[in-house]
Order: C-alpha cells, then structure tokens, then sequence
C-alpha cells in the first residue's frame, strides 16, 4: 500500500518528532466557556509546560467537529503568524491524526512548531450529536437514522452484541476494562469519576443504556480542553521536558468508513484493522514491546476489540485478554492508565495522548514502571488513527 | 398515530439512494448489483462507480439477525412509540447486512440467526421504511 515516498516520510518523522508540551484545564461537566476561550487556556498551558512562547508557534493542528477557528484561537493566543494549519473530520478518530499531519509538516519544514488542540463542551444533555437530528438526513446516515440507530451506543452495540454471540465475549470481559479504567483514575487527581469506586457487581447491576451494552460501558460526558506541542526531537533538546518521540503513526480510514459499510465487512471489522496495519508496519516496535496502551474507549467493547484489532491477541482473545488482572496497573499491559473516557473524562480521546506522554515521561499517577513505549489509539467505528510513543 | 415532528426523515432523491426508497413507496426492497458480477452492493455505489455498470433489483425481503440491539429508554420522543426499540441488522438472503427496526416481536423473542421478513411502515407521502418482523 505505502510506496516509496510515503515510506521515506515516516522513516524521517520516526523517532525525530516529538511531544515536548502537553496542557489540559480541568474537565468538568459545564465548564462555563465556549471552547475557543478554553482551547486558548490550554494551549497556554502546555506552550508553558514546553518552555514555549505563543511566538514560537507557527503551525496548528485541530479536530473538525465543532465551528472553531485556528485563525480565532492564534490571534486569541498571540501568534504572531501561522505558516500551517489543519483540521481532521471524523470526531475520535481524529486524535493521533492531528500528531501525524504536525509530524509530516515538521520533517517537511511546513511548519517548526505545531499545537494541536482539541476543545469540546459535551456534558450538557442538548449538546448530544443526537439531540440535533432536526433537518433530512442525508448520505449514509440516511440509511441508519431514520430506524433509530443513532447513539454512539446502539452503533457500537451492534458491534460488541455479535462479538459477544461469536466469541464468547461475556458481560464481565466488558466489566474488567470499565474497572480497570475506573481503578487508575482514582490515582488521577484530574479524574471525573475520582472517589467513585465500580466493582463488578455495581458493574452487572447498572441500568441498560442499549441492551447489551449498561451504563458503566459507556464513556463519561464532558467538558474539556487539551492541547500538546509538537516539534522536532532536534528541538526538544532545548526545552524543559522529557520528550515523548512519535515513534509511528498512521491513519486509515480503510474502503468503508462509515458504521453502515462497516457493518459490511466480512466480520464486521472495524477501521482500527488497517490501521494497525500501517502502524506496526510503520514500527520497529511492536504490540509485545509496549508497557501500556490508551485505547480509545468510548465504549468498553472498543477496547476488547482494539487489544484484537492492534495485535495484543487474536479476534475473539480481547474478552479474555482481560482477564486476571492483566490490564490493569501492575499487570502484563496496563490499558487507559489515567482513566481514559471511561473514567478520567471524554474528549474524543485527545486525553489519552496526553496521558501517553505522561507515561513516557515518567510522571503519569498511575505509571508503569521504567516505560519505554506506549500506544495510543483514536476512534475505530469511525475513519481512524493511532501512534506508537517512545522514551529516548 | 401521527409522526413526530422531529422524526429524523431521509433524504429520498438521492440520485444514489432514490431506487432503494422509490421501491419503498411501492412496497418493494430494492437492491443494486454489478450486472456483470452480481455482487450486491450495501450501501449502494453512485451510478458512475466503476463504469456504472450497475442495476438495481427487487430483493426477497428475508433475511435473519446479524445482531441487534434494544432501547428502553426514549432518548428521543420521535423513537418513544417504539419502546422496546429492537434495533436490528438483518443479512438479507441476498447478502448485504441492513440496519432496521423489528415489530410485532418483543426482546426476548430476538436471538442471533432469527429468520425475519420485511414489512413497510408509511411515514409520510415521500417516506416508506422497510422494517422486520419475525418470518414465523
């Protein structure tokens, strides 16, 4: 798939690119503010955690989900001049996408320093994408909408339902990912769901959200602004942290990027497939050398299908895989160590590049001891992306 | 019972979809092919796709349960009539797996494999859904 030219661009962002600033204000569930005031607060904060000024930026990397500006959020901050700029589609899969285009843009000398950056208000009730099904459905969606199956939940229970019925996948394979996200966020200070302790049987006892899937599956909704800064490793020498190398990245939106063809696939296979393609072809590292992993979990069943899908197990093994204890701190592959959507807060995923940085920096609250390598994957319902983060 | 005014109504002309819900009107599920293959094709391709060398076909209207999911709860009152809203993709004989709703079955009736049918439901002049019921 990937020819010549193509392999050459990732071998020069390989280890040579890095995250050397990452910032986030508190989550919440009304944060107060539209989010082209808040991304500007966190952007702030990780040009500060970089030893940067707003001077020293010249390129931007966004999601496109929501009405907001690069242009706003520049001047807002005071850049002076943004030589590059970029937006991603595709809500949670957009996350590691926005690392990769800074990454191709800076070993390209598009651009030298980049922010990418992901606000959203989510956690009020009316800001839900299906409490806005007012005009004609058009496209795709066309062809779901209009019987009801439109949340995030029903979508991903079509899913999680027949990887249940094929494989075995019980309802506390599912439960052992939202305690395991739900145990590391009670060392995270920033967690939303700090002090709210989930065992099993809590677990088993929450109410149906969309049968199969129960309230605990699901991930929480909330406010929030993240951004991390982007620049070359050359770079990173000057600056105050430990940088956290792109190690290899790759996005896919594979030949049916809608739930709808999805759905159509052999075995219903989600976009997280070709991506880890790309990836691990991408990588001298592989599924075996990380020490952790932050896989996007909107719902509990993505990350049984994403140890799957990234090549942790087989097809069928992630429900198992979950087992013992093995994904939790402590354990063989200690997965959404800060909490991830689940537990620390949900903002499309954008906190679990943040916490993969942390992890590779050493300064995580739940951080696995000595580690060199982590992965960090976005949305797999969705046209995706994923990186493989590494200690220098 | 009257629709709801914010039911989520499609878009039916289309030029890609317009057969599938022209079909509708006239109580017929259509599906589109390659003429030369026969491979039937879910969500339907424009008519340019490969050299347009497409048609579209009246399906049998069986299939059976891929795998489904179950609302109790409206979160939208355009849905609230439906409660228990059996969610349903259905692999029609044909192949293709398509996203509807189940009637005349309850919950506990539903498992993987079911043998279903389609029956029409009139929402409006412009739309008809296919929907499934048990093929008993």
């Amino acid at each position: 798939m990937s020819g010549t030219i193509d392999r050459d661009l990732f071998r020069r962002i390989q280890d040579k690119v890095a995250i050397v600033g990452i910032g986030h204000l508190p989550f919440a569930k009304d944060i107060g503010r539209p989010i082209s005031d808040t991304a500007v607060e966190a952007i702030q904060l990780a040009l500060g955690d970089a030893g940067l000024q707003a001077e020293d930026v010249d390129g931007m990397c966004m999601f496109e989900m929501e009405h907001t500006h690069e242009v706003t959020i520049a001047r807002r901050l005071g850049v002076q001049n943004l030589q590059w700029w970029d937006k991603t589609s595709y809500g949670g899969g957009a996350s590691c996408a926005t690392i990769m285009h800074a990454a191709a843009a800076i070993v390209t000398g598009l651009a030298t320093t980049v922010v990418c950056h992901r606000a959203r208000n989510r956690g009020a009730k009316t800001s839900r994408p299906w409490a806005q099904e007012r005009e004609l459905v058009i496209d795709d969606k066309a062809l779901h909408v209009p019987w009801g199956l439109i949340r995030p939940v029903d979508v991903i229970g079509m899913w999680a339902h027949r990887h249940m019925h094929d494989y075995g996948t019980t309802r506390e394979h599912l439960g052992n990912v939202a305690i395991a996200a739900r145990k590391h966020a009670q060392r995270n200070p920033h967690a939303m769901m700090r002090g709210r302790r989930l065992d099993m049987e809590t677990y088993l006892n929450a109410r149906v959200i969309g049968y199969p899937l129960h309230l605990y599956d699901c991930c929480l909704e909330t406010d929030g602004a993240l951004a991390c800064i982007v620049t070359s490793v050359e770079r990173a020498r000057d600056l105050k942290q430990k940088p956290a190398l792109v190690h290899a990245i790759a996005q896919a939106s594979g030949p049916n990027p809608v739930h709808l063809a999805n759905y159509n696939t052999p075995a219903m296979q989600t976009t997280a497939v070709p991506c880890a393609q790309q990836l691990w072809a991408r990588s001298e590292l592989q599924p075996a050398d990380m020490d952790c992993a932050q896989i996007y979990d909107a719902f509990t069943p993505l990350v049984i299908m994403g140890l799957e899908d990234y090549g942790f197990c087989k097809r069928g093994e992630g429900g198992p895989f979950t087992e013992g204890g093995r994904i939790e701190l402590g354990g063989e592959l200690p997965v959404l160590t800060s909490g991830g959507g689940l537990s620390e807060a949900y903002v499309h995923g954008f906190n679990l590049i943040l916490e993969g940085v942390r992890q590779i920096r050493g300064t995580s609250t739940a951080q696995v001891p000595n580690c060199k390598a982590t992965l960090v994957t976005g949305a797999s319902g969705v046209a995706t992306s994923a990186m493989v983060l590494r200690a220098a | 019972m009257s629709l709801h005014p914010d039911y989520p109504l499609p878009e039916t002309d289309n030029p890609i979809t317009k057969p599938f819900w022209d079909g509708c009107r006239q109580h017929k599920l259509m599906l589109q092919r390659e003429r030369d293959t026969g491979v039937v094709h879910w969500p339907p391709k424009p008519a340019y796709w490969k050299g347009g060398k497409l048609e579209w076909f009246e399906a049998t209207g069986h299939g059976e349960v891929y795998s489904y999911v179950v609302g109790y709860e409206p979160f939208l009152p355009a849905f609230r009539e439906l409660l228990p809203h059996i969610m349903v993709l259905v692999q029609v004989d044909e192949g293709p797996r398509l996203v509807g709703y189940m009637v005349n079955c309850r919950p506990d009736e539903m498992g993987f494999g079911m043998k279903v049918r389609v029956v029409f439901k009139r929402l409006t002049d412009r739309v008809t859904l296919p929907v499934w019921e048990p093929d008993r």
